[in-house]
């Protein structure tokens, strides 16, 4: 018997009734990730959730339906005396000594680290194929590439392997992914996961979110992560408050806008026509869709890769040898350290990101594409803003087709930005966006559509995904009851 | 080199005297051992983020307010992007585009004539680590990482070392007043770079400019400036040129010596940092801090010239800012205040030198040292009598008359006995009162003397002057 095939309820009932103990759950959940054989993750925390299940059965069983619960972590959120790699071989030996504010509030709601997972270097790639330790597959076709950069988190989710997992998306990183494998992704509002702990690719954009394979779920996890942190500047001060509580309402007459360019000729005729027979879906449960023309959407991954890279090209110059991390042996001097240390240290994404980057915001580049990036982000920002006066949602495809081959090359570096064309607008604008499974392509692969709502309103969100989810009821597991065979 | 018009700018970092750093919560402390003081985030690990110490912010805002800038009511902090090995982030965060202060000016006097020295801009940023190098070694003390900073940067506005140094002093006073600062250039707690170029007349463009780091102390700022004028002067008069240049001054030589020639100009990648929100400065704030502004030197120096305080001892005063503070609490009052002056300068500060106190540590309270101020200006408590109950009078909580009492130090305030023992006097030494009438006035002292040696020094010596001048007429 698979507890972690349960509910979340049913699960909660049976660890309240002592039925099962937190260690069932953890040893079933590596036993499922040794099966699924993904390369879902990076490390293992085997030890020590062990030792953590086993402290749990002394401790009550409280009304917090995540109690003793499996939980799996991106590698680019650090965790005390836990390899923290960022999939990089920079970070291949970091053993952080402090953790993410988000780790404090997993351990304080009694969940348990199962491992780090598998990722883009310092999530910067689309395919997580940027990883120094190779890609993780997708569960759905083992050939196809489980997206990117939160990779690893999507594919143990999808594979079931355990419930719950945290992913950071800059331009996509947690919906896109979430998207190929078919799970529930949620980039919060900016601000309202604290950042501290979570190694920085694009300050600016970077946000921490939830990843499970259904929408209550997500929420849940989205009550234990979210809140103020006085650690980061950018945590917004909004009152704690209850994701859950709209799930279950019904969305007659919530009014939802698709913009045209969503389901222009840069998307597949499938996902179009799958997005088009799910706002008829959406019509029929009393919701009204209009199609709509948003200004600067087609500019996003152009704003996206100046910010992103003239941002991340800083971030990542504390990584040199002196104090942490790789570096370099025997350096002639203090040159040969940096230059070596980072030769050895980055793959060769990084680096061109750091190029690129370094580039962006040298001399006069500055002022004729890093400033007047930031200056059209604001205009973007406002046109979202005008769009939320009249529409409660935005909606439309996650991705532009649905999981490729591990094996497709990946030698044009455009080509990762606009895996992410239709996600970036979000993070370009700090708003809360989401991804749900809406149904499957000729070769069974899972086809993703993106929910976005004004700021801060996550559990607005959460009330459509899951009348919808509902609405579809998919068969989302990719097993099909074969792995137990 | 008479001939050639210099022109001098200077730059100043001052460390800010606050309880933690500047973008976490380390103690910001000198002379600790080596990376006792440091965290995380001081140390750049991968994930931290900077969070902003608000005591910062109302020390910049106070030094942009004594420094007569104007403040700016929007801020934000900008990466300064390098690589160094005392840099942990190998970016520093620092403010570019919006310093906080902008527009001011500080008056100085240089031969007695006033000047106003203009201040460019002035703005926040946190300190490196401390490198030390160690034969082929380098070590680091990230102590000193995170510290805040305030660079405050002068227009070329000052054309020759005298006006480099008083500007210095000034700075110095008025950020040390102000408890901005320690401003200890010893312990480089205030260090400052000079720029300077030299032209033939007005009219000409400015010269090339080379920039002297971080020179030590006051006096060596003068000596560089005074040096690099002369060694510019020598390569014009020879008809050559030098390219813009880098250079530190060498204590040991007396010179300036080249670190290196800026061949482009600086490529710092400057970009708003995006993980510290921009920051409104509130007038309501602005209020708030100017109110804990104390009384700056100028107004402290007119104040005491204006109360009859000698030249020297204003100028000692304010040199000591405890009992500068101590004898602000005494302008309102009805006494002496040369005499009050003298007593803390001299007496009161060989004894606070001697016991390594300070006044507050002290019993003097101000009702005591206003009685002690009276009776020394009424001669009832003579110098040599002061001295003898000194310590007693800073131990004891006691009236000073009653220590005076209980030390067996009377004075004979009573007309009548003194004026007996006068007559007695004046009769004894008629050739002495001839003398007095013949107009030599040396007498009067040997009969005075003769007085307090009848009395046994128990006269008081202002009202025996009296009495005595009064029986001799």
């Amino acid at each position: 018997m698979k507890y972690l095939d349960k509910t979340i309820t049913e699960i909660h009932e049976l660890l309240k009734s002592k039925k099962i103990k937190p260690i069932d759950l953890v040893e079933e959940a590596y036993e499922n990730i040794e099966k699924s054989d993904l390369n879902a993750y990076i490390t293992l925390n085997k030890e020590e959730a062990i030792k953590k299940a086993k402290e749990l059965e002394n401790v009550e069983v409280d009304d917090n339906l995540l109690f003793g619960l499996p939980i799996a972590v991106k590698d680019n959120i650090c965790t005390k005396g836990l390899l923290t790699t960022c999939a990089s071989h920079m970070l291949d030996n970091f053993l952080p000594i402090y953790n993410a504010t988000v780790v404090d509030k997993i351990n304080a709601a009694n969940m348990i680290i199962i491992g780090k997972t598998n990722m883009d270097e310092f999530a910067m790639g689309s395919s997580s194929r940027t990883s120094y330790f190779g890609a993780p597959h997708n569960p759905w076709n083992t050939d196809k590439i489980s997206g990117g950069s939160s990779g690893g988190s999507a594919s143990t989710i999808a594979a079931r392997d355990v419930l719950f997992a945290l992913g950071s998306d800059t331009g996509g990183s947690i919906r896109q992914p979430a998207s190929y494998t078919g799970i529930v992704g949620m980039k919060p509002t900016y601000g309202r996961v604290s950042r501290y702990g979570l190694i920085a690719f694009a300050s600016s954009l970077d946000q921490i979110g939830p990843m499970t394979k259904n929408v209550y779920e997500n929420a849940l996890l989205l009550n234990v992560i979210s809140g103020h942190d006085k650690m980061d500047l950018t945590s917004i001060k909004e009152q704690d408050e209850d994701y859950t509580r709209l799930i279950g309402k019904n969305i007659k007459g919530m009014k939802i806008a698709i913009p045209n360019f969503f389901v222009s000729d840069i998307v597949d005729n499938e996902i179009i026509n799958k997005i088009k027979k799910t706002a008829k879906t959406l019509e029929k449960m009393g919701a009204k869709v209009d199609y709509i023309d948003m200004k600067y959407l087609n500019h996003a991954v152009t704003l996206y890769q100046i910010i992103a890279m003239g941002e991340a090209s800083s971030n990542l110059a504390r990584f040199d040898g002196i104090r942490y991390g790789h570096s370099k042996e025997n350096p002639k001097d203090i040159r040969d350290l940096y230059f070596g240390t980072r030769a050895e240290g980055f793959g060769k994404e990084v680096k061109r990101r750091i190029m690129v980057g370094s580039y962006l915001l040298s001399g006069k580049n500055a002022r004729e594409y890093f400033y007047k990036a930031l200056s059209i982000r604001d205009d973007m920002k406002q046109e979202f803003t005008n769009v939320f006066k009249k529409y409660d949602y935005i909606i439309g495809p996650t991705t532009t087709t649905t999981a490729y081959l591990l094996t497709d090359p990946m030698d044009d570096p455009r080509k990762s930005f606009m895996d992410d064309v239709l996600v970036i607008p979000v993070n370009m604008a700090g708003l809360p966006g989401l991804n749900m499974p809406i149904g499957f392509d000729k070769d069974h692969m899972p086809i993703g559509m993106q929910i976005i709502a004004n700021s801060c309103e996550e559990a607005k969100i959460y009330q459509l995904a899951s009348a919808l989810e509902k609405e579809l009821n998919l068969d989302l597991n990719p097993w099909g009851g074969k792995k137990d065979e | 080199m008479s001939n050639y018009i210099a022109t001098i700018g200077v730059e100043v970092h001052v460390e800010l005297k606050t309880k933690t750093k500047i973008f976490s919560n380390s103690k910001n402390g000198y002379g600790q051992m080596a990376n006792s003081l440091t965290n995380v985030i001081d140390l750049g690990y991968p994930g931290t983020l900077p969070t902003l110490n608000e005591e910062v912010l109302n020390l910049a805002i106070k030094a942009a307010t004594v420094l007569n800038c104007k403040i700016r009511p929007e801020i934000h902090f900008d990466r300064k992007n390098y690589f160094y090995p005392d840099n942990p982030k190998n970016y520093q965060i620092t403010q570019f585009a919006t310093p906080i202060g902008y527009d001011g000016y500080v008056e100085i006097e240089v031969d007695g004539e006033k000047k106003k020295v203009y201040i460019e801009e002035m703005h926040i940023e946190e300190d490196t680590c401390k490198s030390t190098h160690r034969g082929v070694k380098t070590l680091l003390d990230f102590n000193r990482a995170g510290v805040p900073l305030i660079e405050i940067v002068t227009k070329p506005c000052m054309t020759n070392s005298k006006e480099a140094k008083a500007y210095l002093e000034k700075l110095k006073e008025l950020l040390f007043y102000s408890d901005i600062s320690d401003c200890k250039m010893e312990e480089g707690s205030m260090r400052a770079d000079a720029n300077v170029s030299i032209r033939k007349k007005e009219s000409d463009p400015f010269g090339t400019k080379a920039e002297i780091k971080n020179i030590g102390s006051i006096s060596n700022v003068g000596v560089s400036i005074e040096k690099e004028i002369e060694r510019q002067a020598k390569i014009y008069d020879k008809g050559e040129t030098f390219k813009p240049q880098t250079r530190r001054y060498d204590d040991k030589l007396g010179d300036t010596v080249l670190m290196r020639v800026k061949e482009t100009g600086n490529d710092y990648r400057y970009f708003p940092e995006p993980d510290i929100p921009f920051v409104i400065v509130t007038d309501e704030r602005i209020k708030n801090v100017k109110k804990t502004i104390p009384m700056l030197p100028d107004e402290r120096r007119e104040k005491y010239l204006s109360l009859g305080v000698s030249e020297i001892n204003t100028t000692k005063l304010i040199q000591n800012r405890n009992l500068s503070d101590y004898f602000n609490h005494l302008l309102e009052e009805k006494i002496s205040h040369q005499t009050a002056s003298n007593l803390l300068l001299g007496d009161i500060s060989a004894y606070l030198n001697k016991t390594e106190k300070d006044i507050t540590d002290t019993t003097l309270s101000k009702e005591r040292f206003i009685e002690l101020v009276n009776l020394v200006s009424n001669s009832t408590l003579t110098s040599k009598n002061l001295k003898e109950i000194l310590e007693i009078i800073l131990e004891s909580k006691d009236s000073i008359q009653s220590i005076m009492k209980s030390q067996g130090i009377e004075n004979i305030t009573d007309d009548k006995e003194i004026r007996e023992v006068i007559q007695k006097i004046i009769s004894e030494n008629p050739e002495s009162v001839e003398d007095y009438k013949n107009g030599h006035d040396r007498a009067i002292k040997y009969l005075m003397g003769q007085v307090m040696k009848e009395t046994k020094g128990k006269a008081n010596p202002k009202m025996a002057n009296d009495i005595l001048k009064e029986e001799l007429q």
